[in-house]
């Protein structure tokens, strides 16, 4: 499949500069500025939607069983087989942290102001980077009506003890112990890591899942849990699953659901469909129609369906109309020839048309890329010092890019390629994923920009697999790779995946971060400082000296942003989406993006 | 896939006026011709043509209008400098595979066909088994695990996968022409191995071989095209399929952008057309059997040849000499047809027959 499921992030661009360039999009501004729409169905007749299509144009609503059933695609995109949320590739809904529809996590993170809001657990408290305090909620029940304790919690993350084969075993490497005190909860941090972003991802991120279930799972399984396969899934979550076959999953709404009065009534669709497509068209087709309500699917120029006069809309009106939340990274492999020379990495980062890349490849959903591995927008931008980054960084200019080669001694020989003691500037292959197409075509704009400048550079696309093999094992010369988005632990996160020298991978084994293999004395120091940082104010300024480092070596580069979520909605249907106006609810489908689940109304009701 | 059927000795033996004439160009090589100039033109005018194709002038899928008579890609390179470049890569890739691929076929195909014994049961079964395998996965195979796909590259690729064909219809022409009088004659005057095939063998399957290089042309074209739209192209060149790759991973269809897809599919379908069209009307000229015109020329030239064959009859007692040579070349033709699949009295008989009736 394409790019779009695979675990990418993005990020992005400032909102001053969209609002700034919506020039071409004037008209559609304009009818949408009124930021409200008249249903098009009887209803109140005249009474104002919110949260519509960005034309504001809203649909008059289904008829029949589909008008109060709720349909998203992008997600799911094989016949579901195990419903295990821990097995290596479970089912939509029951697969790590998507929609909260069946199972919950203890807190919820919220991409655009970084916020941690409550999930299980009603509170949380920091404690300097020592513990995490969490108090559950009141009432609590599993689908089959029995109560969630304590219990259940301890053991979900006990399962990372009990089978270390299972991503939640990572948990225990940044925290000392948990323990429970009626129905509080305490998470003791790793004295030496003193990470606390690291365990507050974990904590939003993380299922909790009913101890009975996976005990007797365990059992079966001899500890194994991720082979253990089932295919039912039984959370507390407001949706239970009630089928799943080869074309479909349907979640039915529980009417029991404890949350009721947490989220202030029940959501209002009866059932929630997930289709499952053979290709982004299918799914892309069906959505400009209004047979699907919302989905996370990749559309090229979505512009042109609300222009079309389609209610479709997005969190943003104007480009990049998606909260950028992700940075697909150009690593460079820093131990070959040439690439081992900051001043010829860094030439290469002045040689990329960043514009040409958001303007094409991503279809426009990039804003200008800063030189810098904050996002400099949403959640993160509180992180970013920007007269800096803007003042040290780099920008698309080829003859200055040039000029740098020139200065650290490199010539241009007969052939038009620079060289330097008979070392010549590539050939190097390009490498990312076959058909994630964006991340193809930016390559294609890259190495065309480096051919440009003088350096030689084509492009390759294998498989997945045999991209992130070498990829890992440093079998590589330039690559587009993903890095951490948004999340409690960014940006963190982001310059640990990039920069750190812990653990280094020798060539030829497989490395879990850093796959430039770029070599520094100071990084470890540098992240513990900020990963440790007690205060705001200390973090935002080893963040800073992270950055002035990761600026002065450059070991990767951000080509673009993304993303975390394509987040599009059809009010065909349902309206009161959240939107930049209507910002009750982040443009997300896991974490903080429940909210809006409750929140939607029915079209002519 | 037709056949040759010779007769250079034939030629020689009912001689004509004017040469030209007996080429007997129909109407359809005439459009062929027409599609594969038109096809090469577009092709070497983007070498003219004042934007590269690599160049960026406008925006993600600009519809046609403004000076962009074709609109832009996803890219938003210039659709028509693309597809100029495009068809220059196709044509180039298509040429080169043919070349390779007709070599190989025929060097197999004539040393199987003359040589015979166990060397033609080896050479034989060996392309059997390739052309057992079917090509276009061997082609996915060794395209993904090339370290470095170029057009020579490609070209290469396509080459040595399709010569089996060529090769098993060459080997039966030249089993035949081996059994003729004048290879003895050859061999007798001490020629050797690679003369004989050259000289003595080659040029009496040319006009076969000159037909077999046209479809593995238009056949490499198409493979080129099939590859590149699997995302298994030359990397940094255009070529008509690597537009389409593009087109499709960028949803051209689902977002309307014609322009993106149509142009590509149409120069694909015009160039496999043209030279499929090409080789079916050389066929006709170097097969008097299949020639077609109008219904006067084909009784004139009925008229004419039983004039011919009167006069030679006349001025000629020793008919026996004659059937003996055309005796000989029916079994060659006997062959061809075994390897072309095709049924059908042998043309020599015909034209013999033909030319009696009127005496």
């Amino acid at each position: 499949m394409t790019a779009q499921d695979s675990p990418r992030h993005l990020g992005g661009t400032s909102r001053r500069r969209f609002l700034a360039t919506t020039g071409a999009l004037g008209s559609v501004a304009a009818l949408a500025a009124c930021g409200g729409a008249t249903g098009g169905g009887s209803g109140g007749g005249g009474e104002e939607l919110v949260g519509v299509g960005n034309n504001g144009k809203a649909g008059s609503g289904r008829s029949g069983d589909g008008a109060d059933q709720l349909f998203i695609a992008g997600f799911q995109w094989s016949p579901p087989t195990n419903f295990n949320t821990f097995a290596g590739s479970p089912a939509w809904p029951a697969s790590g942290n998507v929609a909260q529809y069946i199972y919950e996590t203890l807190l919820r993170f919220h991409i655009v102001s970084g916020e941690l809001l409550p999930g299980l657990a009603a509170s949380h408290e920091v404690n300097g980077n020592e513990s995490i305090s969490l108090t559950l909620q009141d009432g609590i029940t599993w689908h089959d009506g029995s109560e969630l304790t304590v219990d259940d919690v301890l053991y979900t993350f006990e399962l990372g003890k009990i089978d270390p084969g299972l991503g939640i075993a990572s948990f225990w490497t940044e925290v000392d112990e948990m323990t429970a005190e009626g129905n509080t909860l305490n998470v003791a941090i790793n004295a030496e890591r003193k990470n606390v972003g690291a365990v507050l991802a974990t904590l939003a991120q993380q299922y909790i899942v009913p101890k009975a279930v996976f005990e007797k799972a365990a059992e079966e399984t001899g500890n194994k849990v991720a082979s253990w396969e089932t295919d039912e899934a039984m959370g507390t979550g407001p949706f239970t699953l009630e089928l799943a076959d080869q074309t479909q999953i349907i979640l039915a709404r529980h009417d029991d659901y404890w949350g009721k009065d947490f989220y202030g009534g029940l959501p209002a669709m009866s059932k929630i469909i997930h289709p499952i497509f053979k290709s982004n068209e299918d799914g892309n087709i069906k959505f400009q129609n209004g047979e699907l309500d919302v989905m996370q699917q990749f559309v090229p120029q979505i512009s042109k369906m609300w222009e079309a006069g389609k209610p479709v809309g997005t969190y943003l009106r104007e480009e990049p109309y998606f909260v950028p939340s992700s940075m697909p990274m150009f690593l460079m492999n820093t131990t070959k020839p040439g690439l081992d020379d900051p001043a010829v990495r860094k030439a290469l980062a002045y040689a990329v048309d960043y514009a040409s890349i958001a303007e094409t490849a991503m279809s426009g959903y990039s804003s200008q890329v800063l030189a810098s591995l904050v996002i400099p927008d949403g959640a993160e931008d509180q992180w970013l010092d920007r007269d800096k980054a803007e003042a040290d960084g780099w920008a698309f200019d080829a003859v200055k890019a040039a000029e740098l080669l020139e200065e650290a001694g490199y010539e241009k020989g007969s052939d038009g390629f620079y060289a330097k003691d008979g070392e010549k500037l590539g050939p190097w292959k390009l490498i990312t994923p076959q058909g994630w197409t964006d991340w193809n075509a930016a390559l294609e704009i890259v190495a065309k920009n480096f051919q440009d400048i003088g350096v030689d550079a084509t492009t390759n696309f294998p498989q997945e697999a045999q991209t992130t093999s070498a990829i890992q094992n440093g079998d590589f010369d330039m690559a587009c790779w993903y890095v951490a988005g948004t999340n409690p632990a960014a940006p963190w996160q982001r310059f640990s995946d990039v920069m750190s020298n812990v653990d280094m991978a020798p060539l030829g084994e497989t490395a879990y971060r850093n796959f430039s293999r770029w070599e520094n004395g100071e990084i470890n120091d540098l992240l513990e400082t900020a990963a440790a940082a007690p205060d705001d104010e200390s973090k935002k300024e080893a963040i800073a000296a992270l950055d002035d480092l990761y600026r002065s070596e450059v070991p990767a580069f951000p080509l673009m942003y993304r993303p975390d979520e394509f987040f599009e909605f059809n009010a065909s249907n349902w309206s009161n989406w959240p939107t930049e106006d209507n910002d009750y609810a982040p443009p997300m489908f896991r974490g903080a993006g429940n909210e809006w689940i409750f929140q939607l109304k029915k079209i002519g009701d | 896939m037709s056949t040759v059927n010779t007769p250079m000795a034939e030629e020689t033996a009912a001689p004509r006026a004017n040469t030209l004439r007996s080429f007997n160009f129909s109407g359809r090589f005439w459009v062929s011709l027409v599609l594969v100039v038109f096809v090469i033109v577009l092709g070497l005018a983007g070498l003219v043509y004042p934007t590269g194709p690599g160049e960026k002038v406008g925006s993600l899928y600009d519809a046609p209008g403004g000076g962009l008579p074709l609109g832009t890609d996803n890219f938003g390179h210039d659709v028509l400098a693309v597809l100029m470049a495009g068809t220059r890569t196709s044509l180039i890739i298509g040429l080169v595979a043919g070349v390779v691929a007709t070599t190989i076929g025929v060097t197999v195909g004539l040393l199987a066909g003359y040589v015979g014994g166990w060397f033609e049961e080896l050479l034989m079964g060996v392309t059997n088994v390739v052309l057992a395998i079917p090509a276009i996965v061997v082609l996915i195979l060794i395209s993904m695990s090339l370290p470095n796909s170029t057009i020579w590259s490609l070209a290469l690729v396509i080459g040595i996968t399709s010569w089996p064909w060529t090769a098993r219809a060459v080997r039966a022409q030249a089993s035949s022409v081996a059994t003729r009088e004048h290879i003895d004659v050859a061999r007798l005057s001490g020629a050797r191995l690679p003369g004989i095939l050259l000289k003595d063998v080659l040029p009496y399957i040319l006009s076969y071989t000159v037909m077999a290089f046209v479809l593995q042309v238009s056949g490499a074209i198409l493979a080129e095209a099939a590859l590149s739209m699997l995302g298994l192209g030359p990397s940094g060149a255009d070529s008509l399929g690597s537009q389409l790759h593009w087109s499709l991973a960028f949803q051209a269809v689902a977002s309307g952008a014609w322009w993106a897809f149509l142009p590509p599919t149409i120069v694909l379908t015009l160039v496999s057309f043209g030279f499929l069209l090409l080789q079916a009307s050389l066929d006709e000229v170097f097969n008097p059997r299949l020639r077609r015109g109008k219904r006067k020329q084909m009784k004139q030239a009925a008229a004419r040849r039983a004039a011919e064959a009167r006069q030679l009859l006349e001025r000629n007692d020793e008919a026996s000499d004659e059937t003996g040579a055309a005796d000989e070349a029916s079994d060659e033709t006997g062959a061809a047809d075994e390897a072309s699949d095709e049924a059908g009295p042998a043309p020599d008989h015909s034209e013999r027959s033909r030319a009696g009736e009127p005496s």
